[in-house]
Protein backbone atom coordinates (compact mmCIF):
# COMPACT_ATOMS: atom_id res chain seq x y z
CA UNK A 1 0.00 0.00 0.00
CA UNK A 2 1.51 3.10 -0.85
CA UNK A 3 2.05 6.02 1.57
CA UNK A 4 -0.33 8.28 -0.17
CA UNK A 5 -3.61 5.88 0.09
CA UNK A 6 -2.64 4.99 3.48
CA UNK A 7 -2.83 9.43 3.85
CA UNK A 8 -6.55 9.03 1.94
CA UNK A 9 -7.81 6.34 4.07
CA UNK A 10 -6.79 8.34 7.74
CA UNK A 11 -8.57 11.30 5.82
CA UNK A 12 -11.88 9.48 5.13
CA UNK A 13 -11.73 7.72 8.71
CA UNK A 14 -10.87 10.78 10.20
CA UNK A 15 -14.02 12.62 8.26
CA UNK A 16 -16.18 9.40 8.32
CA UNK A 17 -16.10 10.45 12.72
CA UNK A 18 -16.64 13.86 12.62
CA UNK A 19 -19.76 13.42 10.17
CA UNK A 20 -21.29 10.95 12.33
CA UNK A 21 -20.54 13.75 15.05
CA UNK A 22 -23.14 12.31 17.60
CA UNK A 23 -22.44 8.77 17.33
CA UNK A 24 -19.01 9.38 17.66
CA UNK A 25 -19.39 11.32 21.02
CA UNK A 26 -21.89 8.58 22.12
CA UNK A 27 -18.87 5.72 21.44
CA UNK A 28 -15.79 7.70 22.75
CA UNK A 29 -17.73 8.29 25.84
CA UNK A 30 -18.67 4.70 26.68
CA UNK A 31 -15.11 4.31 25.47
CA UNK A 32 -13.53 6.68 28.81
CA UNK A 33 -16.47 5.34 30.84
CA UNK A 34 -15.24 1.61 30.28
CA UNK A 35 -11.07 2.77 30.78
CA UNK A 36 -11.90 4.82 33.12
CA UNK A 37 -13.88 1.98 35.18
CA UNK A 38 -10.71 -0.48 34.11
CA UNK A 39 -8.80 1.95 35.89
CA UNK A 40 -10.15 2.37 38.87
CA UNK A 41 -9.50 -1.18 39.15
CA UNK A 42 -6.55 -1.15 37.73
CA UNK A 43 -5.03 1.16 40.14
CA UNK A 44 -6.52 -0.71 43.02
CA UNK A 45 -5.38 -4.00 42.48
CA UNK A 46 -1.70 -1.95 41.57
CA UNK A 47 -2.05 -0.98 45.08
CA UNK A 48 -2.98 -3.94 46.86
CA UNK A 49 -0.39 -5.82 44.78
CA UNK A 50 2.41 -3.53 46.20
CA UNK A 51 1.59 -3.42 49.44
CA UNK A 52 1.50 -6.77 49.42
CA UNK A 53 4.78 -7.10 48.17
CA UNK A 54 5.48 -5.53 51.15
CA UNK A 55 4.16 -7.34 54.09
CA UNK A 56 5.48 -10.61 52.07
CA UNK A 57 9.07 -9.01 52.73
CA UNK A 58 8.57 -8.38 56.12
CA UNK A 59 8.31 -10.93 58.94
CA UNK A 60 5.66 -12.38 59.42
CA UNK A 61 5.68 -14.10 62.91
CA UNK A 62 6.80 -12.46 65.91
CA UNK A 63 7.82 -14.94 68.60
CA UNK A 64 7.91 -13.31 72.00
CA UNK A 65 9.78 -15.70 74.57
CA UNK A 66 9.08 -15.47 78.58
CA UNK A 67 10.50 -12.47 79.98
CA UNK A 68 12.38 -14.67 82.50
CA UNK A 69 14.45 -17.57 80.54
CA UNK A 70 17.56 -17.63 80.57
CA UNK A 71 20.47 -17.45 77.45
CA UNK A 72 20.68 -21.53 77.66
CA UNK A 73 16.47 -21.61 77.65
CA UNK A 74 16.30 -19.03 75.03
CA UNK A 75 18.89 -21.34 73.29
CA UNK A 76 16.67 -23.87 72.94
CA UNK A 77 13.71 -22.13 71.60
CA UNK A 78 16.36 -20.66 68.96
CA UNK A 79 17.40 -24.20 68.39
CA UNK A 80 13.72 -25.64 67.92
CA UNK A 81 13.36 -22.20 65.93
CA UNK A 82 16.46 -23.24 63.92
CA UNK A 83 15.76 -26.65 63.48
CA UNK A 84 12.05 -26.04 62.08
CA UNK A 85 12.16 -26.94 57.90
CA UNK A 86 9.21 -24.69 57.55
CA UNK A 87 10.91 -21.49 58.66
CA UNK A 88 12.88 -19.78 55.84
CA UNK A 89 14.93 -17.61 58.40
CA UNK A 90 14.97 -15.53 61.53
CA UNK A 91 16.11 -12.97 63.28
CA UNK A 92 16.58 -12.77 66.92
CA UNK A 93 15.27 -9.49 69.03
CA UNK A 94 17.69 -9.47 72.08
CA UNK A 95 16.46 -7.64 75.22
CA UNK A 96 18.28 -4.21 74.78
CA UNK A 97 17.19 -4.21 70.96
CA UNK A 98 13.76 -4.31 72.11
CA UNK A 99 14.70 -1.65 74.51
CA UNK A 100 16.16 0.56 72.01
CA UNK A 101 13.31 -0.11 69.78
CA UNK A 102 10.94 1.02 72.50
CA UNK A 103 12.83 3.89 73.16
CA UNK A 104 12.80 4.97 69.18
CA UNK A 105 8.55 4.49 69.02
CA UNK A 106 8.17 7.04 72.85
CA UNK A 107 11.19 9.65 71.21
CA UNK A 108 10.94 12.67 74.05
CA UNK A 109 10.09 10.67 76.47
CA UNK A 110 12.40 7.81 76.19
CA UNK A 111 14.57 8.37 79.19
CA UNK A 112 11.02 7.06 81.00
CA UNK A 113 12.13 3.45 80.00
CA UNK A 114 15.74 4.04 81.04
CA UNK A 115 16.52 1.16 83.51
CA UNK A 116 13.25 -1.38 82.74
CA UNK A 117 15.58 -3.49 79.97
CA UNK A 118 14.72 -6.36 81.79
CA UNK A 119 10.77 -6.15 81.54
CA UNK A 120 11.85 -6.38 77.59
CA UNK A 121 11.24 -10.30 76.26
CA UNK A 122 13.77 -11.73 73.71
CA UNK A 123 11.75 -12.52 70.35
CA UNK A 124 12.33 -13.71 67.41
CA UNK A 125 11.12 -12.52 64.05
CA UNK A 126 10.04 -15.10 61.67
CA UNK A 127 9.83 -15.49 57.98
CA UNK A 128 8.05 -18.65 56.46
CA UNK A 129 9.29 -20.05 53.09
CA UNK A 130 5.50 -20.34 52.19
CA UNK A 131 2.72 -18.54 53.76
CA UNK A 132 0.79 -21.52 53.89
CA UNK A 133 2.60 -23.00 56.27
CA UNK A 134 1.78 -20.22 59.21
CA UNK A 135 -0.78 -22.64 60.75
CA UNK A 136 1.65 -25.23 61.18
CA UNK A 137 4.45 -23.20 62.71
CA UNK A 138 2.43 -20.81 64.88
CA UNK A 139 1.07 -23.82 66.56
CA UNK A 140 4.26 -25.51 66.53
CA UNK A 141 6.01 -22.14 68.57
CA UNK A 142 2.46 -22.26 70.64
CA UNK A 143 3.60 -25.79 71.74
CA UNK A 144 7.13 -24.47 72.77
CA UNK A 145 6.92 -24.13 76.54
CA UNK A 146 9.39 -20.99 76.41
CA UNK A 147 7.31 -19.09 74.27
CA UNK A 148 4.66 -16.87 75.69
CA UNK A 149 3.25 -15.51 72.47
CA UNK A 150 3.12 -15.64 68.65
CA UNK A 151 2.15 -12.34 67.14
CA UNK A 152 0.15 -12.99 63.72
CA UNK A 153 -0.06 -10.02 61.11
CA UNK A 154 -0.48 -13.38 58.62
CA UNK A 155 -4.39 -13.44 59.01
CA UNK A 156 -4.98 -9.67 58.54
CA UNK A 157 -2.30 -10.19 55.07
CA UNK A 158 -4.43 -13.21 54.24
CA UNK A 159 -8.16 -10.99 54.53
CA UNK A 160 -6.31 -8.76 51.89
CA UNK A 161 -4.83 -10.91 49.78
CA UNK A 162 -7.92 -12.57 49.22
CA UNK A 163 -9.75 -8.83 48.66
CA UNK A 164 -7.07 -8.45 46.58
CA UNK A 165 -8.07 -11.22 44.60
CA UNK A 166 -11.83 -10.86 44.76
CA UNK A 167 -11.15 -7.22 43.19
CA UNK A 168 -9.01 -8.40 40.63
CA UNK A 169 -11.74 -11.61 39.70
CA UNK A 170 -14.21 -8.84 40.05
CA UNK A 171 -12.84 -5.92 38.22
CA UNK A 172 -12.02 -8.38 35.38
CA UNK A 173 -15.40 -9.30 35.18
CA UNK A 174 -16.56 -5.49 35.21
CA UNK A 175 -14.31 -4.56 32.80
CA UNK A 176 -15.00 -7.59 30.18
CA UNK A 177 -18.28 -6.27 30.15
CA UNK A 178 -17.68 -3.26 29.77
CA UNK A 179 -15.07 -3.97 26.91
CA UNK A 180 -17.86 -6.22 24.99
CA UNK A 181 -20.28 -3.03 25.73
CA UNK A 182 -17.44 -0.69 24.21
CA UNK A 183 -17.14 -2.92 21.04
CA UNK A 184 -20.33 -3.35 20.51
CA UNK A 185 -21.05 0.17 20.21
CA UNK A 186 -18.53 1.00 18.45
CA UNK A 187 -19.12 -1.36 16.03
CA UNK A 188 -23.27 -0.01 15.99
CA UNK A 189 -21.29 3.55 14.98
CA UNK A 190 -19.69 2.39 12.43
CA UNK A 191 -22.22 0.37 11.12
CA UNK A 192 -24.37 3.59 11.41
CA UNK A 193 -21.41 5.29 8.92
CA UNK A 194 -21.27 2.34 6.68
CA UNK A 195 -25.17 2.81 6.25
CA UNK A 196 -24.46 6.38 5.50
CA UNK A 197 -22.31 5.74 2.80
CA UNK A 198 -24.09 2.61 1.35
CA UNK A 199 -24.51 4.71 -1.74
CA UNK A 200 -20.80 6.07 -1.91
CA UNK A 201 -19.32 2.75 -0.93
CA UNK A 202 -21.13 1.54 -4.22
CA UNK A 203 -19.98 3.57 -6.67
CA UNK A 204 -16.24 3.12 -5.37
CA UNK A 205 -16.97 -0.99 -6.00
CA UNK A 206 -18.13 -0.29 -9.40
CA UNK A 207 -14.99 2.33 -10.11
CA UNK A 208 -12.84 -0.92 -9.20
CA UNK A 209 -11.99 -0.03 -5.66
CA UNK A 210 -10.44 -2.84 -3.57
CA UNK A 211 -12.11 -4.30 -0.83
CA UNK A 212 -9.67 -2.93 1.55
CA UNK A 213 -9.23 0.44 0.13
CA UNK A 214 -12.92 0.45 1.02
CA UNK A 215 -12.57 -1.14 4.73
CA UNK A 216 -9.66 0.39 6.13
CA UNK A 217 -11.27 4.10 6.99
CA UNK A 218 -13.58 2.15 8.90
CA UNK A 219 -11.05 0.78 10.90
CA UNK A 220 -9.39 3.66 11.41
CA UNK A 221 -12.78 5.36 12.41
CA UNK A 222 -13.02 2.77 15.18
CA UNK A 223 -9.56 3.36 16.00
CA UNK A 224 -9.74 6.97 15.90
CA UNK A 225 -13.02 6.93 18.01
CA UNK A 226 -11.40 4.68 20.83
CA UNK A 227 -8.12 6.04 21.40
CA UNK A 228 -9.82 9.86 21.82
CA UNK A 229 -11.72 7.84 24.08
CA UNK A 230 -8.76 6.83 25.71
CA UNK A 231 -6.99 9.64 25.92
CA UNK A 232 -9.77 11.36 28.00
CA UNK A 233 -10.04 8.34 30.15
CA UNK A 234 -6.17 9.05 31.34
CA UNK A 235 -6.39 12.70 31.69
CA UNK A 236 -9.65 11.54 33.98
CA UNK A 237 -8.10 8.64 35.66
CA UNK A 238 -4.86 10.83 36.29
CA UNK A 239 -6.04 13.63 37.31
CA UNK A 240 -8.65 11.66 40.04
CA UNK A 241 -6.18 9.55 40.90
CA UNK A 242 -3.43 12.48 42.21
CA UNK A 243 -6.25 14.24 43.69
CA UNK A 244 -7.30 11.32 45.95
CA UNK A 245 -3.71 10.29 46.54
CA UNK A 246 -2.47 14.17 47.58
CA UNK A 247 -5.37 14.36 49.81
CA UNK A 248 -6.13 10.94 51.38
CA UNK A 249 -3.00 8.59 51.17
CA UNK A 250 -2.07 10.18 54.87
CA UNK A 251 -5.72 9.62 55.85
CA UNK A 252 -5.19 5.79 54.62
CA UNK A 253 -2.06 5.28 56.14
CA UNK A 254 -3.23 5.97 59.54
CA UNK A 255 -6.85 3.96 59.19
CA UNK A 256 -5.06 1.15 58.22
CA UNK A 257 -2.32 1.19 60.36
CA UNK A 258 0.27 1.84 58.45
CA UNK A 259 -0.76 -1.20 56.02
CA UNK A 260 -2.15 0.40 53.40
CA UNK A 261 0.01 3.06 51.44
CA UNK A 262 -1.00 4.67 48.16
CA UNK A 263 1.29 4.93 45.35
CA UNK A 264 2.65 8.48 43.87
CA UNK A 265 0.83 8.84 40.55
CA UNK A 266 4.31 9.32 38.81
CA UNK A 267 4.50 5.71 39.41
CA UNK A 268 1.24 4.73 37.33
CA UNK A 269 0.97 7.09 34.93
CA UNK A 270 2.63 5.64 32.48
CA UNK A 271 1.29 1.38 33.07
CA UNK A 272 -2.07 3.49 32.77
CA UNK A 273 -0.96 5.19 29.44
CA UNK A 274 0.03 2.02 27.65
CA UNK A 275 -3.03 -0.36 28.91
CA UNK A 276 -5.41 2.72 27.74
CA UNK A 277 -3.87 2.92 24.32
CA UNK A 278 -3.57 -1.13 24.22
CA UNK A 279 -7.07 -1.87 25.00
CA UNK A 280 -8.13 1.09 22.92
CA UNK A 281 -6.91 0.44 19.91
CA UNK A 282 -7.97 -3.34 20.31
CA UNK A 283 -11.67 -2.30 21.16
CA UNK A 284 -11.34 0.33 18.11
CA UNK A 285 -9.88 -2.30 15.66
CA UNK A 286 -12.37 -5.26 17.07
CA UNK A 287 -15.64 -2.85 16.68
CA UNK A 288 -14.77 -1.52 13.16
CA UNK A 289 -13.70 -5.40 12.01
CA UNK A 290 -17.30 -6.77 13.34
CA UNK A 291 -19.63 -4.42 11.62
CA UNK A 292 -17.07 -4.70 8.66
CA UNK A 293 -17.85 -8.22 8.10
CA UNK A 294 -21.53 -7.81 9.19
CA UNK A 295 -22.40 -4.65 6.83
CA UNK A 296 -20.26 -3.87 4.61
CA UNK A 297 -20.52 -6.55 2.24
CA UNK A 298 -18.06 -5.73 -0.82
CA UNK B 1 -12.74 -7.70 -26.32
CA UNK B 2 -16.27 -9.00 -25.15
CA UNK B 3 -17.42 -12.37 -25.62
CA UNK B 4 -20.34 -14.52 -23.92
CA UNK B 5 -19.96 -18.21 -24.71
CA UNK B 6 -23.99 -20.30 -23.93
CA UNK B 7 -24.22 -17.93 -21.25
CA UNK B 8 -27.23 -18.82 -18.83
CA UNK B 9 -28.35 -16.94 -15.91
CA UNK B 10 -30.93 -18.14 -13.51
CA UNK B 11 -31.44 -15.46 -10.37
CA UNK B 12 -32.10 -17.98 -6.80
CA UNK B 13 -35.85 -16.85 -6.86
CA UNK B 14 -36.11 -18.86 -9.94
CA UNK B 15 -36.45 -16.29 -12.62
CA UNK B 16 -34.54 -17.02 -15.90
CA UNK B 17 -33.00 -13.60 -17.09
CA UNK B 18 -30.74 -15.20 -20.10
CA UNK B 19 -30.53 -18.35 -21.47
CA UNK B 20 -27.94 -19.62 -24.35
CA UNK B 21 -26.66 -16.26 -24.78
CA UNK B 22 -23.54 -15.98 -27.56
CA UNK B 23 -22.15 -12.89 -28.23
CA UNK B 24 -19.21 -11.87 -29.37
CA UNK B 25 -17.90 -7.49 -29.78
CA UNK B 26 -14.62 -6.74 -31.53
CA UNK B 27 -12.45 -3.95 -30.12
CA UNK B 28 -13.69 -0.63 -31.70
CA UNK B 29 -16.80 -1.74 -31.55
CA UNK B 30 -20.26 0.34 -30.60
CA UNK B 31 -22.68 -1.74 -29.87
CA UNK B 32 -26.34 -0.83 -28.49
CA UNK B 33 -28.36 -3.53 -26.43
CA UNK B 34 -31.65 -3.08 -26.58
CA UNK B 35 -35.09 -4.38 -25.25
CA UNK B 36 -37.61 -4.28 -22.80
CA UNK B 37 -37.25 -3.31 -19.12
CA UNK B 38 -37.20 -6.72 -17.72
CA UNK B 39 -35.41 -8.24 -20.90
CA UNK B 40 -31.88 -9.29 -19.21
CA UNK B 41 -29.98 -6.07 -20.86
CA UNK B 42 -28.93 -5.35 -16.91
CA UNK B 43 -28.65 -8.47 -16.31
CA UNK B 44 -25.97 -8.63 -19.01
CA UNK B 45 -24.08 -5.43 -18.17
CA UNK B 46 -24.12 -6.90 -14.97
CA UNK B 47 -22.58 -10.42 -15.84
CA UNK B 48 -20.02 -8.12 -17.42
CA UNK B 49 -19.17 -6.40 -14.22
CA UNK B 50 -19.31 -9.07 -12.50
CA UNK B 51 -21.83 -8.27 -10.25
CA UNK B 52 -23.76 -11.07 -10.75
CA UNK B 53 -21.87 -14.66 -11.63
CA UNK B 54 -23.28 -16.81 -14.91
CA UNK B 55 -25.43 -20.03 -13.72
CA UNK B 56 -23.67 -21.53 -17.00
CA UNK B 57 -21.16 -20.62 -19.71
CA UNK B 58 -18.60 -18.44 -19.99
CA UNK B 59 -18.13 -14.77 -19.70
CA UNK B 60 -14.71 -12.86 -21.44
CA UNK B 61 -13.44 -9.00 -20.95
CA UNK B 62 -10.90 -7.10 -21.59
CA UNK B 63 -8.77 -10.16 -21.50
CA UNK B 64 -10.54 -11.24 -17.76
CA UNK B 65 -11.43 -14.63 -17.45
CA UNK B 66 -14.49 -13.56 -15.84
CA UNK B 67 -16.42 -16.70 -15.24
CA UNK B 68 -13.38 -17.98 -12.88
CA UNK B 69 -12.34 -15.04 -11.42
CA UNK B 70 -11.65 -14.51 -7.61
CA UNK B 71 -13.52 -11.67 -5.92
CA UNK B 72 -10.19 -10.53 -5.14
CA UNK B 73 -9.28 -9.80 -8.98
CA UNK B 74 -12.43 -8.17 -9.58
CA UNK B 75 -11.38 -4.67 -8.52
CA UNK B 76 -8.79 -4.62 -11.50
CA UNK B 77 -11.52 -6.03 -13.82
CA UNK B 78 -13.67 -3.24 -13.00
CA UNK B 79 -10.87 -0.63 -13.44
CA UNK B 80 -9.80 -1.87 -16.89
CA UNK B 81 -13.70 -1.06 -17.94
CA UNK B 82 -15.32 2.45 -17.25
CA UNK B 83 -18.81 2.11 -16.31
CA UNK B 84 -21.87 4.51 -16.78
CA UNK B 85 -24.94 4.29 -14.86
CA UNK B 86 -28.73 6.01 -15.76
CA UNK B 87 -28.48 7.13 -12.02
CA UNK B 88 -25.03 8.88 -12.62
CA UNK B 89 -23.64 7.96 -9.20
CA UNK B 90 -21.51 10.58 -8.35
CA UNK B 91 -19.88 11.02 -4.98
CA UNK B 92 -22.51 14.49 -3.54
CA UNK B 93 -19.64 15.65 -1.41
CA UNK B 94 -16.79 15.60 -3.94
CA UNK B 95 -16.64 18.08 -6.07
CA UNK B 96 -16.60 17.43 -10.23
CA UNK B 97 -12.45 17.95 -10.06
CA UNK B 98 -12.43 14.97 -7.08
CA UNK B 99 -15.22 12.47 -8.65
CA UNK B 100 -13.61 12.11 -11.77
CA UNK B 101 -10.03 12.30 -10.04
CA UNK B 102 -11.64 9.24 -7.29
CA UNK B 103 -10.99 6.67 -10.16
CA UNK B 104 -7.51 7.21 -10.19
CA UNK B 105 -7.27 8.17 -6.28
CA UNK B 106 -8.33 4.35 -5.75
CA UNK B 107 -5.84 2.80 -8.48
CA UNK B 108 -3.28 4.60 -5.88
CA UNK B 109 -2.18 6.36 -9.46
CA UNK B 110 1.18 9.18 -9.12
CA UNK B 111 -0.85 13.05 -8.07
CA UNK B 112 0.97 14.06 -11.39
CA UNK B 113 -0.59 11.55 -13.40
CA UNK B 114 -4.03 12.52 -11.70
CA UNK B 115 -3.06 16.12 -12.37
CA UNK B 116 -2.40 15.72 -15.94
CA UNK B 117 -5.29 13.10 -16.74
CA UNK B 118 -8.66 14.50 -14.78
CA UNK B 119 -8.50 18.34 -16.68
CA UNK B 120 -8.28 16.12 -19.79
CA UNK B 121 -10.96 14.14 -19.09
CA UNK B 122 -12.86 16.96 -17.95
CA UNK B 123 -12.09 19.02 -21.21
CA UNK B 124 -12.91 15.83 -23.00
CA UNK B 125 -16.84 16.15 -21.84
CA UNK B 126 -17.07 20.25 -21.75
CA UNK B 127 -16.77 20.40 -18.24
CA UNK B 128 -13.50 22.23 -17.56
CA UNK B 129 -15.12 25.41 -16.17
CA UNK B 130 -17.34 23.25 -13.80
CA UNK B 131 -14.88 21.34 -12.21
CA UNK B 132 -15.14 22.95 -8.53
CA UNK B 133 -18.95 22.43 -8.61
CA UNK B 134 -21.08 19.74 -6.44
CA UNK B 135 -22.98 17.40 -8.55
CA UNK B 136 -25.83 19.33 -7.07
CA UNK B 137 -25.50 22.20 -8.83
CA UNK B 138 -25.28 20.73 -12.17
CA UNK B 139 -28.11 19.90 -14.29
CA UNK B 140 -29.05 16.12 -15.08
CA UNK B 141 -26.84 16.05 -18.44
CA UNK B 142 -23.94 17.83 -16.97
CA UNK B 143 -23.95 15.15 -13.76
CA UNK B 144 -23.76 12.67 -16.58
CA UNK B 145 -20.81 13.94 -18.57
CA UNK B 146 -19.00 13.98 -15.06
CA UNK B 147 -19.65 10.09 -14.79
CA UNK B 148 -18.41 10.15 -18.14
CA UNK B 149 -15.23 11.96 -17.51
CA UNK B 150 -14.77 9.77 -14.26
CA UNK B 151 -15.17 6.54 -16.59
CA UNK B 152 -12.73 7.46 -19.11
CA UNK B 153 -10.10 8.95 -16.98
CA UNK B 154 -8.40 5.45 -16.63
CA UNK B 155 -8.09 5.53 -20.46
CA UNK B 156 -10.41 1.90 -20.29
CA UNK B 157 -9.98 -0.45 -23.39
CA UNK B 158 -14.29 -0.56 -22.85
CA UNK B 159 -16.84 1.52 -21.88
CA UNK B 160 -20.01 0.45 -20.81
CA UNK B 161 -23.42 2.76 -20.23
CA UNK B 162 -26.37 1.19 -18.83
CA UNK B 163 -29.44 3.26 -19.72
CA UNK B 164 -27.23 6.14 -20.09
CA UNK B 165 -29.78 8.83 -20.94
CA UNK B 166 -32.59 7.02 -18.87
CA UNK B 167 -33.08 10.06 -16.36
CA UNK B 168 -32.22 12.98 -19.03
CA UNK B 169 -34.27 14.56 -21.87
CA UNK B 170 -34.26 14.51 -25.69
CA UNK B 171 -31.62 17.18 -26.36
CA UNK B 172 -29.39 16.55 -23.56
CA UNK B 173 -29.63 12.43 -24.35
CA UNK B 174 -28.49 13.21 -27.77
CA UNK B 175 -25.39 15.32 -26.49
CA UNK B 176 -24.57 12.30 -24.21
CA UNK B 177 -24.87 10.01 -27.32
CA UNK B 178 -22.76 12.29 -29.29
CA UNK B 179 -19.95 12.51 -26.54
CA UNK B 180 -20.19 8.54 -26.70
CA UNK B 181 -19.61 8.48 -30.23
CA UNK B 182 -16.94 10.57 -30.37
CA UNK B 183 -15.18 8.15 -27.24
CA UNK B 184 -15.86 5.15 -30.21
CA UNK B 185 -13.80 6.86 -32.69
CA UNK B 186 -11.07 7.34 -30.32
CA UNK B 187 -10.74 4.12 -30.22
CA UNK B 188 -12.40 2.86 -27.10
CA UNK B 189 -15.17 -0.08 -27.60
CA UNK B 190 -18.25 0.90 -26.61
CA UNK B 191 -21.37 -0.74 -25.34
CA UNK B 192 -24.45 1.21 -24.39
CA UNK B 193 -27.31 -0.48 -23.14
CA UNK B 194 -30.56 1.49 -23.70
CA UNK B 195 -34.50 1.42 -24.62
CA UNK B 196 -34.58 4.81 -26.35
CA UNK B 197 -35.74 3.77 -30.38
CA UNK B 198 -35.16 7.13 -31.75
CA UNK B 199 -31.49 7.43 -30.90
CA UNK B 200 -30.72 3.66 -31.67
CA UNK B 201 -31.91 4.33 -34.76
CA UNK B 202 -30.37 7.45 -35.57
CA UNK B 203 -27.16 6.44 -34.81
CA UNK B 204 -27.57 3.47 -37.11
CA UNK B 205 -24.79 1.84 -34.99
CA UNK B 206 -24.50 -2.29 -33.90
CA UNK B 207 -27.51 -3.52 -32.54
CA UNK B 208 -27.80 -6.51 -30.12
CA UNK B 209 -31.80 -6.96 -29.39
CA UNK B 210 -32.50 -8.93 -26.67
CA UNK B 211 -36.09 -10.34 -25.90
CA UNK B 212 -36.79 -12.20 -22.43
CA UNK B 213 -33.14 -13.29 -21.92
CA UNK B 214 -32.59 -14.47 -25.50
CA UNK B 215 -30.80 -12.71 -28.39
CA UNK B 216 -33.45 -12.22 -30.79
CA UNK B 217 -31.37 -9.92 -33.52
CA UNK B 218 -27.69 -8.80 -34.27
CA UNK B 219 -27.68 -6.57 -37.01
CA UNK B 220 -24.76 -3.93 -38.09
CA UNK B 221 -26.27 -0.55 -39.13
CA UNK B 222 -29.52 -1.49 -37.13
CA UNK B 223 -33.05 -0.38 -36.16
CA UNK B 224 -34.38 -0.94 -32.47
CA UNK B 225 -36.80 -2.64 -34.11
CA UNK B 226 -36.97 -4.64 -36.80
CA UNK B 227 -38.61 -4.07 -40.01
CA UNK B 228 -38.98 -7.74 -40.38
CA UNK B 229 -42.69 -8.34 -39.10
CA UNK B 230 -42.02 -12.12 -38.30
CA UNK B 231 -39.49 -11.01 -35.74
CA UNK B 232 -41.10 -10.92 -31.67
CA UNK B 233 -41.90 -7.37 -30.92
CA UNK B 234 -40.53 -6.33 -27.51
CA UNK B 235 -42.96 -3.97 -26.02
Amino acid sequence: MKIRTVRHIIKEGAINSYRNKLMSLASVMIVTATLVVFGFFLLAAYNLEGNIKVWKEAPQLQAFCYEELDDTQIQKVEDSIRNNDKIASYYKVTKEEALQRAKEKLGKSSELLDGFGEIFPVSFEIKLKDTAYSKDVVAALEKNSGIKEVNYSQDVIDIISRVSYWVKLGSSFMVTMFLIISIFIISNTIKLTVFARRKEINIMKYIGATDWFIRWPFVVEGVIISVIGAAVAFVISTYGYNAIQVNFSQDLVIASKQLLTLSKVQEVWSQLALYYLLIGTIVGTMGSFLSIRRYLRV
Amino acid sequence: MVELIGVEKTYPNGTVALREVNLKIEKGEFVFLVGPSGSGKSTMVKLLLKEEDVTEGEVYVNGYDVTSMTLQEVPYLRRSLGVVFQDFRLLPNKTVYENVAFAMVITEALPKEIRRQVPMALALVGLSRKANMYPNQLSGGEQQRVALARALVNNPALLIADEPTGNLDPETSWEIMKLLSEVNHRGTTVIVATHEKSIVDEMKKRVVAISKGLIVRDQEKGLYRDEDKNCPAYN
